[in-house]
């Protein structure tokens, strides 16, 4: 396997002991799945691909954290550590994909109960604000609110009314 | 009967519903989370009261349209409207973001409809044949295949392969979720209903590529000055000389043949074929390094293959009445519905209604080059759409999408807990394109190896010369890719 040399070590172990904990609490599920034993049973049970996929995904992670801790020794033999950056730094700096997530679940969250159109006629407006620079807020205000009332209504009733798609109606349909 | 069945088309009701399948089709594959299928079902209602070869030619054309509108959002948002576009994003992104839209989409549209023609072509004169030959795939043969498939995977890793084959292995991890082949036991369902038909791929891919694409965007807010894409998109022709389309010929003519042979395998489908069909025109070409970085060839090689799937995928249907994918599993409905038994014995007893199906698909491949190729300006004029408007409206339209799928809004949460994932794997370098090979394959190879371990005490697997064949040519890509990773990984490093 290739050894890259790059200094960003902490992309190798960070998600190399995620995915290790990961495949380690699939692989503890796997015994929960019930093997089918009956006329016709395969010699392979249904663990056994599950354990195979699991297998290869530890063996991987635990690679990738090896790789890094021996890029970290390299660069620190080398003291050529990058320096290291506060993690509330980070996603502070990176607001707008937070706010965006937050905005993304709380959208499809409240989008049973409320309903479609209300939920998306807030949710467009907010993103198109997340995603605007605050300076051009007051001037992107206005069409910012109609485009998310346009969008709400019109894919409602193109998706929901003409297309039988089963949007959720939520408070919308009370009034219906 | 041939005679017969192109008059049964050539009517002007007839071909006006083709050219309502061929737009209704070809917007709901640009639109990110709807798919051919989906037109297909919703529109299937509409054909009851049509004649046969009316309704039927109207779901062979909103089949084409769907199909080949998937690359428009591909290359213009870097989202692939149906998973048959996922592999025109690789080249068709970066052509548009060199004010090469124009050509990256008249380069798709163009061999879209090459792809078609040969799809069609191979269909009317090789069914019989390539029945026969896709009833020799066995379990045997479909495990050799799957992991034949897998092992592009290597070649799509890029320079670091163990994080490249980390995604493969978690989208095989997550395929694994739901009823399990064969035995149709749960599995990791957390007895959560909606989780027992596993997770649906156009899911996936919204949140692989439409969240993680609203997410970066995100990210450069503050740094943005102008929020339009591309101002200055240039428009002339098909955006590409007659000398640059000769050029492509062999590799289109490969492109579609991989895209027949995936076509006519039942449950492989368009979303592999341009996969493959792009990994070997990378893997074959003098100039590999240049793929990704936004060439004609890499859209070539996807579009011709994921449409002349489109031919593939309609042999067994017609022939033997098995549907390779949903899609088609739709048109059989159609065609049920229409009173047409497909299956060995259809060129006798409906023999008219195959040669309309064949003319309406030939009508359908020219109205979706026409229309597609007139539509260009106005698909271009999205890239001047602000795209702090554009992308909400889109994460939208997925959100419809998701919900359309299997009519239930669980998937919604799951769209953006795939976004979430996206983003992670994107942050710490993981590439998600291979992890969608793993998703797409990873069902089809269980099934298999489970039924190769009930015949491999009475069948040994030297009496399938296909699988040794397959087994072989999966061990010389491997070989060949791994090589051809560590060259480019090491040209990486010493230019750093």
């Amino acid at each position: 396997m290739s050894m890259k040399k790059d200094k960003q070590y902490k992309l190798d172990i960070i998600p190399g002991i995620v995915l290790a904990a990961f495949s380690i609490f699939y692989m503890l599920q796997i015994p929960k799945v019930r093997v089918f034993k009956s006329l016709g049973a395969t010699p392979l049970t249904n663990h056994f691909v599950p354990y195979l996929w699991g297998g290869c995904m530890l063996a991987l992670s635990l690679w990738l954290v090896i790789r890094g801790v021996m890029k970290y020794n390299r660069l620190k033999k080398q003291n050529a550590l990058p320096p290291s950056e506060s993690f509330f730094a980070v996603l502070w700096d990176k607001r707008e994909v937070v706010f965006s997530f937050i905005a993304l679940a709380l959208y499809v969250g409240f989008m049973e109960s409320i309903g479609f159109v209300i939920t998306t006629c807030i949710y467009t407006f907010v993103q198109i604000l997340i995603l605007t620079p605050r300076e051009r807020w007051a001037k992107n205000f206005l069409p910012a609110l109609i485009i998310a009332l346009v969008t709400g209504f019109l894919l409602f009733y193109v998706f929901k009314v003409m297309l039988n798609v089963l949007l959720p109606v939520g408070i919308y349909g009370m009034g219906l | 009967m041939i005679l017969e069945g192109i008059l049964a088309v050539c009517q002007p009701l007839t071909i006006l519903w083709i050219a309502i399948g061929v737009v209704v089709g070809i917007i709901f594959g640009a639109i990110p989370g709807l798919t051919a299928t989906m037109a297909i079902v919703m529109f299937l209602p509409v054909t009851y009261s049509m004649s046969a070869s009316q309704g039927i030619a109207m779901l062979m054309a909103l089949y084409i349209g769907g199909i080949s509108g998937g690359l428009i959002s591909a290359i213009l948002l870097n989202i692939p409207g149906t998973p048959s576009s996922v592999a025109t994003c690789f080249d068709g992104k970066p052509m548009a973001n060199k004010g090469q839209a124009g050509r990256a989409l008249g380069t798709g549209v163009v061999f879209s409809f090459v792809g078609t023609l040969i799809g069609i072509g191979i269909l009317m004169v090789l069914a019989p044949v390539l029945c026969a030959f896709a009833l020799k795939f066995q379990a045997y043969e479909y495990c050799a295949l799957a992991l034949f498939s897998l092992s592009m995977v290597v070649a799509l890793t890029g320079t670091d392969m163990p994080k490249g084959l980390i995604s493969a292995v978690l989208g095989a991890l997550l395929a694994t979720v739901g009823l399990a082949p064969i035995d149709s036991r749960p599995r990791f369902t957390f007895d959560m209903y909606q989780l027992n038909n596993g997770f649906a791929l156009v899911v996936l891919l919204i949140g692989l590529f439409a969240i993680s694409e609203v997410m970066s965007f995100a990210e450069s807010v503050r740094k943005k000055e102008d929020f339009s894409i591309e101002q200055n998109v240039k428009m002339k022709g098909a955006g590409f000389s007659l000398a640059e389309f000769i050029m492509q010929i062999p590799n289109a003519i490969v492109s579609a043949l991989i895209g027949v042979g995936i076509g006519i395998l039942p449950g492989i489908g368009g979303g592999v074929s341009c996969m493959i069909s792009y990994t070997v025109s990378k893997n074959t070409s003098k100039h590999r390094e240049l793929y990704g970085t936004g060439i004609m060839d890499g859209i070539v090689a996807s579009e011709t293959a994921n449409n002349a799937t489109i031919g593939g995928a309609v042999i067994p249907l017609l022939s033997l009445g098995i549907p390779g994918d949903p899609a088609t599993a739709m048109l059989l409905g159609g065609l049920m519905i229409h009173n047409v038994a497909p299956g060995p014995l259809i060129y006798e007893k409906n023999g008219a209604v195959v040669y309309a199906i064949f003319t309406a698909m030939l009508i359908a491949a020219v109205m979706m080059l026409l229309f597609m190729l007139w539509g260009m300006r106005f698909f271009v004029s999205v890239l001047k759409v602000p795209k702090n408007y554009l992308l909400p409206i889109v994460m939208v339209l997925c959100g419809i999408g998701a919900i359309g799928n299997a009519n239930q809004i669980f998937d919604t949460y799951v769209m953006v807990g795939f976004g979430l994932m996206a983003f992670l794997m994107i942050k710490a370098k993981i590439p998600t394109v291979p992890m969608i090979l793993g998703f797409i394959l990873g069902p089809t190879f269980e099934q298999n190896l489970r039924r190769v371990s009930q015949l491999a005490s009475s069948d040994p697997f030297w009496n399938h010369p296909i699988f040794c064949v397959l087994i072989v040519a999966t061990v010389l890509v491997v070989i060949f890719s791994v090589r051809a990773n560590l060259k480019d990984a090491a040209r990486e490093d010493s230019n750093e």
